[in-house]
């Protein structure tokens, strides 16, 4: 409040509401209002908008929320899965969780053991085959317009990693993998999102954590190296990009030196 | 995006305070406690997303990603300040991420507009089923008029978010949240003959 202005503005009268402000400043505000009948007046105006948003809002919506159990209960089944750790399992164990992730539980006997057959075998082609290395012409790896003062910016946010589980599926399916665990997987970014990779499909693989020596884990580790030396100035961005794209074991050597992954 | 500060406000989650060093759950803990926070959490999660115009079968499987990462970020010893402002940090991104690769596979122009228009379409809107009277389409009117960034700002303090954590969610300053909100706030009234 001002001498020449002492009523709260709606911005001030609305953080008092939310208790957004100081204590002393909320004070003086409630102590105007008590004075003040076209204040409180307007303050009621303020809780009535906010009555009427949050019934739209709530009316709106709530009816079409789904009920929780079902949920709840698929949630604590992949908890335990995760909780289970990195076993190796096998695909036919694998199955029906995966398959409760995507789809209804209501498929057919036909549909099931087509879909495991499928499994078995695009699963154990993309094991033999050797996945450690995307295929070039699913993943060519994308980028979006970053300078190196973007990536460099704030410290690497995991969060930005991660990706829906519709993309994920469409990832496993592009590389024939339809029932893929998704715990056995790292849908990872080939450019990572910290070196300026996009969120485009051209740019996600799915990489297997613990199927081969060149996994997940070490192509994490490569990709913090490749940050450390761009932000520090001894790598160009467009190399970093270049490099973690052409061949990423390759660039691991390079840039660590090394002809098999490091211990971490 | 910067990490989510600690709040210090009333109404946060009563959780335990560990630092980040400190030795991560029994698992059997941790599975415990990330169930109770889906119960908590999982119907304004989930009206969140929603809002931001994700349908409700892709919303529900972004809830599940936002808690087993939860579970997955608790599991190694991550900060536990100011979890909700976390939860629902991660279901933005992934919804905007959802809604962009959404977008690309219709290579249509699904990801345009305003986020209140986009719960129209393709899916018939549960808002539009439940609106009766022309004071409600009125208010509706206004609300898809609004710029996203002002959506998003009423859709999480409807949900209970604190300035701070709202800011932290998208990105944004303090002082842009309060002005957003009194900005939404003032045309809602307006278009309620104020």
């Amino acid at each position: 409040m001002t001498i020449e202005d002492p009523h709260p503005s709606d911005q001030e009268m609305l953080l008092a509401a939310d208790g957004e402000l100081s204590p002393r400043r909320e004070a003086s505000i409630r102590a105007h209002l008590a004075g003040c009948w076209a204040c409180r007046a307007r303050m009621s105006e303020l809780e009535t908008t906010i009555r009427d948003f949050i019934e739209l809002h709530r009316s709106g919506l709530d009816p079409a929320l789904p009920a929780a159990a079902g949920p709840r209960a698929l949630l604590k089944a992949q908890l335990a899965e995760l909780a289970a750790g990195d076993r190796r399992e096998s695909p036919l164990r694998l199955f029906p969780l995966s398959f409760a992730r995507t789809v209804a539980v209501s498929l057919s006997a036909a549909v099931l053991a087509t879909a495991a057959v499928m499994l078995l075998t695009h699963s154990s082609r993309y094991q033999r085959e050797s996945s450690a290395i995307p295929e070039a012409n699913l993943t060519p790896g994308a980028t979006r317009p970053a300078t190196r003062e973007d990536v460099c910016r704030s410290e690497p946010d995991q969060n930005a990693r991660l990706i829906p589980a519709s993309v994920r599926q469409r990832v496993f399916e592009s590389y024939g993998l339809p029932n893929a665990r998704p715990e056995a997987y790292e849908v990872d970014y080939l450019i990572t999102p910290e070196l300026g990779g996009s969120d485009d499909i051209r740019n996600l693989w799915p990489e297997p954590y613990s199927s081969t020596v060149w996994n997940a884990h070490v192509k994490d580790a490569l990709e913090d190296r490749l940050h450390e030396m761009v932000c520090d100035g001894t790598l160009d961005l467009r190399t970093a990009q270049h490099d973690i794209a052409s061949n990423w074991i390759a660039a691991y050597k390079k840039y660590f030196h090394a002809d098999k992954p490091l211990a971490r | 995006m910067p990490v989510t500060p600690p709040d210090s406000n009333s109404n946060e989650l009563p959780l335990p305070v560990r630092s980040a060093t400190a030795l991560p759950f029994p698992r059997s803990d941790l599975e415990s406690e990330v169930i109770s926070l889906f119960d908590q959490l999982r119907n304004p999660l989930l009206r969140y997303v929603l809002s931001i115009g994700i349908r409700v079968q892709e919303a529900e499987e972004i809830v599940q990603d936002v808690f087993l990462s939860l579970y997955r970020h608790l599991r190694i010893g991550r900060s536990r300040s100011n979890l909700r402002g976390w939860v629902f940090r991660v279901a933005h991104n992934l919804a905007l991420k959802q809604r962009e690769s959404s977008r690309r596979q219709l290579g249509s122009a699904a990801g345009s507009g305003d986020l209140a228009e986009r719960r129209r379409d393709p899916a018939p809107d549960p808002e539009e089923q439940m609106v009766r009277s022309e004071r409600r389409k009125r208010l509706l009117a206004v609300l898809r008029a609004l710029p996203e960034q002002d959506q998003a700002c009423l859709y999480l303090r409807a949900e209970g978010l604190r300035y701070r954590e709202i800011a932290a969610v998208l990105d944004r300053s303090l002082g842009s949240i309060s002005i957003s909100l009194t900005r939404s706030l003032a045309r809602l009234h307006r278009a309620d003959g104020g």
